[in-house]
């Protein structure tokens, strides 16, 4: 009677995976606003991080040094608000245990935090797309920054690459519209440093962010003669502007950096050119590119809904690949737990997933990009880019 | 009795608790709730709505941090100036709407149309306040003076020092509602033309009344700015203000302990119940909207009748 | 130069038309049901909502649209009236804040419902009419006019007909209207809800020429609110005028000053109105 017990014991306890390989989990912490008005700028990653932790899993979790795991992920939303975002990096950090963080993307939030993840430093990793983070990286006592997004600047600035196509045009003159906010001052002091240095003379007004009648401004700008208007950021004042802009035909020529493709296209027919920088054109990349095709069907799958394609580009920060990258890393360092190992792992691979993503010295992120121009009447160019490593 | 009671449990609380996100709830709590007994004394005593609230909230916090940095001052010092800058601003803004009688809706209006012309200012003055960037607030309150001194630094610290802010602000404010200007004040708010008959004058309780609140608001204001290390212009928005009343009305305008309650309940509640941000606001919306028409008393109120009908 | 002037001027009484239209329901409701119903923008944003749901939705033609849209914001007033706003007659305070607490409510609800994507309804009437070199888009035009048309009528409505001096004597003198048999709570909801369907008028009228935001709302009211002070709360004719005043110096202002100012102007206007002739400029003055 005792024998088969014990054997049954044995054999319970076999095939609840005692023995060799133990299961163990590495937590995933994921501050975003996932809701709110400002989910524009988190719902994707939030969207597409669990896609990847729940490939992992069903694989059979990942090998480290001999030892399987598996990934738990906690996002709790912030709903862009930077006092919540506080306490729930403080629970994710404290009572969680956790060592890797994804986001924030929202740069508000990201400085309010800051001060208080910059106590962790040597103990954790951040990866996250706010456009303030740059402003951090490289700074001592910053080790734990990554930002996982490209930047506009520098020999791979997709800003840069940009602006230098439309100076081989001829450009001479660009008009910058861009709200008055964080957001739209950071962008507006990159973006007149840049066209300073390229040599291209602007001129540059902010609205109050919820503007929506922009006729004076327009007719103020256009007075100037300029080659291109540069809009930004954010879809809904694009629309406005792109709207008004073609109806007192003050510009036909847009030039973007941020902002999708849909209020070019909406105007089609009144715009001669309408050029914008985009992570990726999802709807000619899911047919031309057997990852993405397979992303976007694993995504339909999991939430049972369709493709948010015009969302999807945001998904090149600290989203679905960079979940990848980050347990390739740790693959590679050999360690789940030394964060200064996975970093230096982190920082000196390249990694191809839906995008092709690097890291630069000071851990901002390089990755291969869409410049989509839209032509009078429709037409779509799309010239992909890699930028140099 | 009660405060005296609460008083001493929250401050034993961190024996007990010792999840550090916890008590930086209570910590936000705590300095929103300064603001928010500051407003009572203007809403829920003197009767007027004021918008401008956010503004003091978010001036003093600008005010005393620029200083600090101009004179290489303490925080203490530094705060002086910034109080001193939100009473002469309630004096301005308090002449011109109590010296024309103008009608209760007027006073928000004007009250909300300064708040927002000093967001402006604050946003568009950007060699003075770095515009929408913000400030990083390194600096930090100190206590105590030259070889006993020490910063204040880490959850704890502020846990305390917080707590007896808002301590001595409850102490203050339930000695000015018991004073004559409490008592003033409450006749304005009840009848104002049978005030002015009986000799009271409308214009200096008015003023004073809100002088006070703003205070209040500027002392919330420069703790909250330095205990999350950076500000910017959205300390000033109306929303901060919404918040704000919100918190009164809940907790209870008029009673003393209300509004630290409204505070507890607005600012922990989001971390209780896990819910979207879309749903949180209707929410919000939603219990203010019941505690105006079917609670006017709020939570503490409520409490206080219950427990006298039980005598 | 010039052109450049007058053309903003022209656009600045466009602009100016919506705020009106805001205005007057704003002094509609504060003069005869005594409270400011800070949720007019809500009620404008599901005026535009509506419209565009009918419109490239379901996919009725615009001018079908335009009625079933207002009369759906008309309806959403009605029922806050009942349930909510009924228990805060003639309480200036009470009726503030929970217009307050509403709008959470319904842009909340916006935001569920719509995501904060900006919607763009399909466009009406294309094309510009050019004289002089000035170059007016069609659609601001039609938009202009049928604003300015409802405005006038209302005006004349409530000072010709009967029900419009009953809600002017109401409004003078409660005690006496009601004795002379007045039905003041129908009144009262009446006006109520025609202030609503006014909103939401603009706001279907805003769908053909802007995008549209849950948060659309609050910008509208605030320059409602400001406008309607400025000419004079009660008055009818001040709305308008208010609303044109504001609409045209914040076109002109944001040519010769940084557009970062714009929401100043109004702003500035109340409190010069208020210390100078708090009854607005059609009001009774002190």
């Amino acid at each position: 009677m005792s024998r088969w017990i014990a054997a049954i014991a044995v054999g319970l306890w076999l095939v609840a995976g005692g023995g060799a390989s133990a299961q163990e989990t590495v937590k995933l912490g994921q501050i975003e606003a996932q809701t709110g008005p400002n989910a524009i700028y988190g719902w994707m990653s939030s969207q597409g991080v669990p896609i990847a932790v729940d490939e992992i899993n069903k694989a059979g979790g990942f090998q480290v040094g001999g030892k399987t795991y598996k990934l738990q992920l906690i996002a709790p939303d912030t709903r862009g608000d930077p006092k919540e975002a506080t306490v729930q990096l403080k629970r994710l950090l404290e009572e969680e245990k956790v060592k890797f963080v994804f986001g924030p993307f929202l740069s508000n939030v990201f400085a309010t935090i800051e001060p208080y993840a910059a106590q962790f430093d040597g103990k954790i990793l951040m990866m996250g797309g706010a456009t303030r983070i740059h402003e951090f990286l490289g700074k001592p006592g910053h080790d734990f920054l990554v930002r996982a997004w490209n930047w506009d600047v520098g020999p791979s600035g997709f800003g840069e690459l940009m602006t230098d196509r439309v100076k081989q045009q001829g450009t001479k003159k660009i008009a910058i519209l861009f709200q008055n906010d964080q957001g739209g001052k950071v962008i507006g002091d990159i973006y007149t440093d840049l066209f300073q240095k390229k040599g291209i003379e602007y001129q540059i007004e902010y609205f109050e962010p919820g503007t929506k009648d922009f006729s004076a401004v327009l007719a103020k700008l256009s007075a100037w003669n300029p080659d291109y208007l540069f809009p930004g950021y954010s879809d809904s004042a694009i629309s406005d502007i792109v709207r008004q802009a073609t109806e007192g035909n003050y510009f036909k020529r847009f030039f973007l950096v941020r902002g999708s493709l849909g209020p070019g296209l909406k105007n089609k027919d009144e715009l001669d050119d309408y050029l914008v920088y985009v992570p990726k054109y999802f709807e000619q990349a899911e047919k031309t590119e057997p990852k993405v095709a397979k992303f976007v069907a694993a995504y339909k799958t999991f939430y049972k809904r369709d493709f948010p394609y015009d969302q999807a580009p945001l998904c090149s920060s600290a989203c679905y690949d960079h979940v990848y990258m980050l347990v390739e890393a740790m693959k590679k360092a050999g360690t789940v737990d030394d964060v200064e190992a996975i970093r230096k792992a982190l920082l000196s691979m390249t990694y191809d997933g839906l995008w092709k993503i690097s890291f630069d010295a000071h851990a901002e992120q390089i990755m291969n990009f869409d410049i989509v121009h839209l032509k009078h009447g429709g037409a779509i160019e799309v010239t992909p880019v890699d930028p140099p490593r | 009795m009660i405060a005296a009671l609460a008083a001493v449990a929250l401050a034993l609380v961190p024996l007990v608790v010792k999840a550090d996100f916890v008590l930086t709830i209570f910590i936000f709590s705590f300095i929103l709730g300064i603001a928010a007994v500051g407003f009572d004394i203007i809403f829920g005593i003197a009767g007027q709505l004021s918008m401008f609230h956010a503004a003091s909230f978010g001036i003093a916090g600008y005010t005393t941090f620029l200083v600090m940095k101009a004179w290489a001052l303490s925080f203490w010092l530094g705060l002086l100036p910034a109080l001193a800058l939100v009473v002469a601003m309630s004096v301005v803004i308090g002449s011109i709407c109590f010296k024309f009688r103008l009608k209760a809706f007027y006073f928000a209006v004007v009250t909300l149309a300064f708040s927002e012309l000093a967001r402006l200012v604050v946003m568009n003055w950007t060699g003075l306040t770095n515009g929408t960037l913000g400030l990083m607030i390194m600096a930090k309150p100190v206590i105590g003076f030259g070889s006993l001194s020490r910063p204040i630094e880490g959850t704890l610290a502020w846990y305390y020092l917080t707590l007896v802010s808002l301590a001595l602000a409850v102490v203050a404010a339930r000695a000015v509602v018991r004073s004559w200007i409490g008592r003033a004040c409450g006749a304005i708010r009840l009848n104002e033309d049978l005030a002015q008959t009986l000799g009271i004058d409308i214009f200096r309780y008015k003023m004073l009344a809100f002088a006070i609140a703003n205070v209040l608001a500027a002392l919330a204001g420069a703790l909250f700015a330095f205990y999350t290390g950076y500000i910017d212009p959205s300390y000033l928005s109306i929303g901060q203000s919404l918040d704000i009343i919100a918190m009164v009305l809940i907790g209870g305008q008029g009673t003393v302990l209300g509004p630290v309650v409204g505070a507890f309940v607005l600012t922990g509640l989001p971390h209780l119940i896990e819910i979207g941000a879309e749903q949180r606001a209707m929410l919000i919306g939603a219990i203010l909207i019941a505690a105006i028409l079917l609670f006017p008393r709020g939570i503490v109120g409520s409490l206080i009748r219950l427990a006298r009908r039980a005598v | 130069m010039t052109q450049l002037l007058i053309g903003q001027l022209l656009n600045g009484l466009i602009v100016g038309t919506l705020y009106g239209i805001i205005a007057l329901g704003v002094t509609l409701t504060f003069g005869i049901t005594g409270i400011v119903n800070f949720a007019l923008g809500e009620f404008m944003m599901i005026g535009a909502y509506s419209a565009w749901y009918l419109a490239d939705v379901v996919g009725l033609p615009y001018p079908v649209a335009l009625l079933p849209a207002v009369a759906i914001a008309g309806l959403c007033g009605l029922a806050a009236d009942q349930l909510l706003f009924r228990f805060t007659r003639d309480n200036l305070v009470n009726g503030l804040l929970v217009s307050i607490g509403l709008i959470s409510i319904i842009e909340s609800g916006a935001l569920l419902s719509w995501t904060a994507t900006p919607k763009e309804m399909d466009y009406v009437l294309s094309g510009t009419v050019r004289l002089a070199g000035i170059g007016l888009p069609k659609m601001r035009l039609v938009v202009f006019a049928l604003l300015a048309a409802v405005i006038f009528l209302t005006y004349v409505g409530l000072m010709r007909t009967w029900l419009g001096r009953a809600a002017y004597a109401y409004a003078q003198n409660p005690e006496a209207a009601r004795l002379m048999g007045v039905r003041t709570g129908l009144l009262q909801s009446g006006v109520f809800v025609y202030s609503t369907a006014l909103a939401g008028l603009g706001g279907a009228l805003y769908a053909t020429l802007y995008s549209l935001e849950p948060f659309m709302g609050g910008l509208y009211v605030l320059k409602g609110v400001e406008a309607a002070i400025l000419g004079g709360i009660g008055s009818l004719s001040g709305a308008l005028v208010g609303g044109l005043i504001l609409g045209v110096t914040e076109s002109i202002g944001a040519i010769f000053l940084p557009t970062a100012f714009r929401d100043a102007y109004g702003l500035i206007f109340v409190v010069a109105i208020l210390v100078l002739r708090p009854g607005g400029l059609f009001g009774e003055g002190r």
